[in-house]
C-alpha cells in the first residue's frame, strides 16, 4: 500500500532571486517516515527546507502540505508543522522554560507543566531552564529550540542540522526522541551532516546537489557521508 | 582621495534613479503635502470663530524657566544614558583585534578615543544649552548664555572623565538606570505639581524668572566646574590601562551598530543598539489563564512589557509631557505647541508599548510557533497596546483639558486616540528593513535607499494623523461629544488600516 503523502515537492526549484541553488527537487514525505537531506556545504539545503515550509517563494515548481499549497501564514499549516530553522527566535525576557510553557498552553497541551518538565529532562536543562536566552550557551539555546519543537503537537518536524552544537549523548538521545515521533505517525525532514544521526533516523536521504537531487536508500548515504 | 573617488563613482553607477525620477518623486511629495495642507486650512477656516472664541487657559502654572530646566535635566539624563550605553571610551572590533594585544601601553591607544568623545559630548552639550538657557530666563543676556555655555562644556568634560572612571572600575552599568530614572522624575514630578496647583486653582506668585546668580558666584561656580573636569579627566586618563579589552570590544560593536542606524536615520535600529539588558526574573510565570493561542499572544507581549521597568517609565513621561506643555505659561496658551507635545509624548508611550512587536519583527519564527495564521498574530499584537494606551491617553488628555470644558470628554476624547497610537506601535514595529539592494540617493547622512523617509515614518505617521480631531479640540479648548465619537471613528479606522498593512508586511 502507497502511504499518502504529507508533504511532497514536484520539479521545485529553489534560490534567492532568479537563481537556483541546486537541480529541482522532486519528493513526497509520507506520515510516519523520516527524510534526510545531505550535501555539501552551500549546496542549498537550507534554502530547500525554507521553501518547503514557506519561507521562501519556489522559483518554479510546487510544494503541497496535506494536499495544499504551502502557506505558512495559515494557522492550520502552523498548528500542524514544527520548524527549528534559527535558534534565535526567543523573547528575550522569557525565560527558556516559560518559552516552552507558553508554546504548549497556546497549542493546547493537556497538562503543559508535565510536558515542559518532560521535555526539560530530555534536553538536559534544568539547570538552565529559568534563564533568559541570553545567559544561555548556543548548544542550550539550540537545545531550548529543540525542546519548543517537541514540546507542542505536530505533524511534520522540520529541522535544519538538529545535531549542531549538540554533544554526541544528546546527539543520541535526540535522534531516538525524533525516532519515537516518527514511530508515533509523525513525519520529519531535516538536514544534516552527521553520518550516524542520518543512519539513526532516516528513512530515506534526499541528495541536494548541482546536476540532480535524488533520492535515495538510507545506506547509500550514510556510506557517502562515512566516505566523506 | 582615489578611494573616496572610486566609492563616489561606484555608487552614482548603482543609482539608477534618474532627476527626472527624483524631481517626479519630489512633485508628488509636494502635491501629497499641499492637499493634506488645503484640507487642514480649510477645516480651521470653517472653525476659525468658534477658535477665536476660545477661552483663555486658565490653568498654566509653570514659569518657563521651570519647564527649561526640565528640558535640561532630560538632555544630561539623556546624553548620560547614551555614554554609559556606548562606553564612553570604546574599540573597533579591527581596534581590539588589532591594536589592544600590541605590546604598548593601552593609555596611549586609547586616548585619542577619550579626547574625541570628550569633544563630541562638549559640544552636544553646548548645543544643547543654548536654547535652554535662551528659553530660561526672561531676558537673556550675552554674557548669561556664553557663562552658562562654558559651564555646560566644563560639566560635559567632568561627567565623560567622571564616567570612564566608573567604565573603568566596572561599574557604568547602574548609570543608564539612573539617567533614565532621573528623566522621568524631572517630566512627571512637575507635570504632577502643576495638574495638583491648576486643580486648587492655585497661581505662583512672581516666580517666573530664574534669579541670576551673583558674577562672583558665576565665577565661583565655573572654576569649580573646571577644576572638578580637570580632576575627572586626569583620573580618566590614568585608569584607561585597566579598560579590559572584552568590554572595549563589545562597547565599540554597540557603537558601530549604534551609528549605522543614526547615520540611516533609523530610529528602530538606534533602539535595537541602545537596548537596556534584560534581568532574569525572579518568580516564574505559570500563565494558568493562558487556554489558546490567542492568549499565548497576550500572555507574551504583556511579559515582555512588566519586565521591562524603564517603559513603565517611558509610559509615565509620555502621559506628562503633554501636561507639562499645557500647564506651562507661554506654552500652553498655544494649542499647536500643545498639539505637538501630545504627538511627541504618546508617540513614546507607542513606541514603549510597541517593544513586543519590534522583537517579534526581529524574530519572525517566534510567531510561527504558535496556530494563529499571521494576520490573527498581528492583530493580537494590537491588544497590549490598546489596553495600555487608553489609559495613559485617556488620563494625560484630562489633565491636558484641565480648566477647559468637560473633564469627562477630554478623559473620553484622549482615550479615543488609543486605537490610533496602538496601530501606530504595530504599524511602526512591523515595518520592513529598509531595501539597500535597491536604488539608492546620495543625501547630507550619507547614501540611504530611495522611499527612505516613507519607510522610516512608517508608525508616527499614523499616530499623528490619528490624533488630528484631538488636535481641533485643542484649538478649541473644548471636547464635545461629537468630538469623541469622530475621534473614536477615525482612530479605528485607523489602527484597522495600520494592522492590515502591517499583517502584509509580516
Amino acid at each position: 500500500m502507497t502511504a499518502i503523502p504529507l508533504l511532497s515537492a514536484d520539479e521545485l526549484s529553489v534560490g534567492y532571486g532568479a537563481e537556483p541553488v541546486c537541480a529541482p527537487v522532486t519528493v513526497a514525505v509520507a506520515a510516519g517516515t523520516a527524510l534526510g537531506i545531505v550535501g555539501p556545504n552551500g549546496a542549498g539545503k537550507s534554502t530547500v527546507l525554507q521553501t518547503l515550509v514557506g519561507l521562501l517563494p519556489p522559483l518554479g515548481g510546487t510544494v503541497q502540505f496535506d494536499g495544499r499549497d504551502v502557506d505558512e501564514r495559515e494557522a492550520p499549516f502552523r498548528r500542524a508543522v514544527a520548524t527549528v530553522l534559527d535558534d534565535d527566535a526567543f523573547f528575550p525576557s522569557l525565560t527558556g522554560a516559560e518559552h516552552l510553557l507558553l508554546t504548549a498552553r497556546g497549542h493546547g497541551v493537556g497538562d503543559p507543566e508535565r510536558a515542559v518538565a518532560a521535555q526539560i529532562e530530555v534536553f538536559g536543562l534544568a539547570e538552565r531552564a529559568g534563564a533568559l536566552p541570553s545567559a544561555l550557551s548556543s548548544g542550550q539555546r539550540r537545545r531550548l529550540a529543540l525542546a519548543a519543537a517537541l514540546v507542542r503537537p505536530f505533524r511534520l518536524l522540520v529541522l535544519d542540522e538538529p545535531e549542531r552544537r549538540l554533544d554526541a549523548q544528546m546527539r543520541r538521545r535526540l535522534a531516538a526522541r525524533l525516532a519515537a515521533a516518527v514511530a508515533g505517525g509523525a513525519a520529519v525532514v531535516f538536514a544534516s551532516h552527521d553520518a550516524d544521526f542520518v543512519g539513526a533516523l532516516a528513512t530515506r536521504v534526499l541528495v541536494v546537489d548541482d546536476a540532480s537531487c535524488p533520492v535515495v536508500p538510507t545506506a547509500d548515504a550514510v556510506a557517502a557521508l562515512h566516505e566523506g | 582621495m582615489g578611494v573616496r573617488r572610486f566609492t563616489r563613482r561606484a555608487t552614482a553607477a548603482r543609482a539608477d534613479t534618474s532627476w527626472v525620477t527624483q524631481v517626479g518623486d519630489v512633485l508628488s511629495w509636494l502635491t501629497s503635502a499641499a492637499v493634506a495642507i488645503g484640507v487642514l486650512a480649510g477645516v480651521v477656516s470653517s472653525l476659525r470663530e468658534r477658535i477665536a472664541a476660545r477661552p483663555p487657559v486658565a490653568a498654566a502654572v509653570l514659569p518657563g524657566a521651570v519647564t527649561a530646566g526640565v528640558a535640561a535635566v532630560l538632555l544630561t539624563g539623556g546624553v548620560l544614558g547614551v555614554l554609559a550605553r556606548l562606553g564612553p571610551v570604546s574599540a573597533t572590533p579591527a581596534v581590539a583585534a588589532w591594536w589592544l594585544p600590541l605590546p604598548a601601553g593601552r593609555r596611549g591607544l586609547l586616548r585619542g578615543e577619550l579626547r574625541r568623545v570628550a569633544a563630541v559630548t562638549v559640544l552636544a552639550a553646548v548645543a544643547a544649552a543654548v536654547p535652554v538657557l535662551l528659553a530660561g530666563p526672561a531676558s537673556p543676556t550675552v554674557g548669561g548664555v556664553l557663562l552658562g555655555s562654558v559651564g555646560a562644556a566644563l560639566a560635559a568634560a567632568a561627567v565623560v572623565g567622571a564616567l570612564v572612571v566608573l567604565q573603568a572600575a566596572g561599574r557604568i552599568r547602574w548609570v543608564s538606570t539612573a539617567a533614565g530614572g532621573l528623566a522621568v522624575v524631572a517630566v512627571v514630578v512637575p507635570a504632577a505639581a502643576a495638574s495638583a496647583a491648576a486643580g486648587l486653582g492655585r497661581e505662583p506668585a512672581d516666580g517666573t524668572v530664574l534669579p541670576a546668580p551673583p558674577p562672583a558666584l558665576a565665577i565661583g561656580l565655573l572654576a569649580g566646574t573646571a577644576l572638578l573636569a580637570a580632576l575627572a579627566l586626569i583620573a580618566a586618563d590614568r585608569r584607561l590601562t585597566r579598560l579590559p579589552a572584552g568590554a572595549l570590544r563589545e562597547r565599540g560593536e554597540t557603537v558601530q551598530y549604534a551609528s549605522a542606524s543614526a547615520l540611516s536615520l533609523d530610529a528602530r535600529e538606534l533602539g535595537r543598539a541602545l537596548g537596556t539588558v534584560v534581568r532574569t526574573p525572579r518568580r516564574p510565570r505559570t500563565w494558568t489563564w493562558v487556554t489558546g493561542p490567542e492568549r499565548a499572544v497576550v500572555a507574551a507581549d504583556l511579559a515582555v512589557l512588566a519586565r521591562s521597568p524603564w517603559r513603565w517609565g517611558q509610559l509615565a513621561a509620555g502621559a506628562a509631557l503633554p501636561v507639562l506643555a499645557a500647564r506651562t505659561r507661554g506654552l500652553g496658551d498655544v494649542p499647536a505647541l500643545v498639539a505637538v507635545a501630545v504627538v511627541l509624548g504618546w508617540g513614546l508611550a507607542a513606541v514603549s508599548v510597541g517593544e513586543p512587536s519590534r522583537r517579534a519583527h526581529a524574530s519572525p519564527a517566534a510567531d510561527r510557533t504558535l496556530p494563529l495564521s499571521a494576520g490573527v498574530v498581528v492583530r493580537l499584537r494590537a491588544v497590549v497596546p490598546v489596553a495600555v494606551l487608553v489609559v495613559v491617553c485617556g488620563v494625560s488628555a484630562l489633565l491636558v483639558g484641565q480648566g477647559a470644558g468637560s473633564p469627562l470628554g477630554w478623559l473620553a476624547v484622549g482615550a479615543a486616540t488609543a486605537p490610533a497610537w496602538a496601530g501606530a506601535a504595530v504599524r511602526g514595529g512591523y515595518r520592513p528593513e529598509l531595501d539597500w539592494s535597491g536604488p539608492v540617493v546620495s543625501t547630507p547622512f550619507g547614501v540611504l535607499p530611495t522611499g527612505v523617509g516613507a519607510t522610516l515614518v512608517r508608525g508616527p505617521d499614523l499616530g499623528v494623523l490619528g490624533t488630528a480631531p484631538l488636535a481641533i479640540g485643542l484649538l478649541l479648548g473644548e471636547a464635545p461629544p461629537v468630538l469623541v465619537a469622530v475621534q473614536l471613528a477615525w482612530a479605528s479606522a485607523l489602527a484597522a488600516l495600520a494592522v492590515e498593512t502591517a499583517r502584509k508586511k509580516s
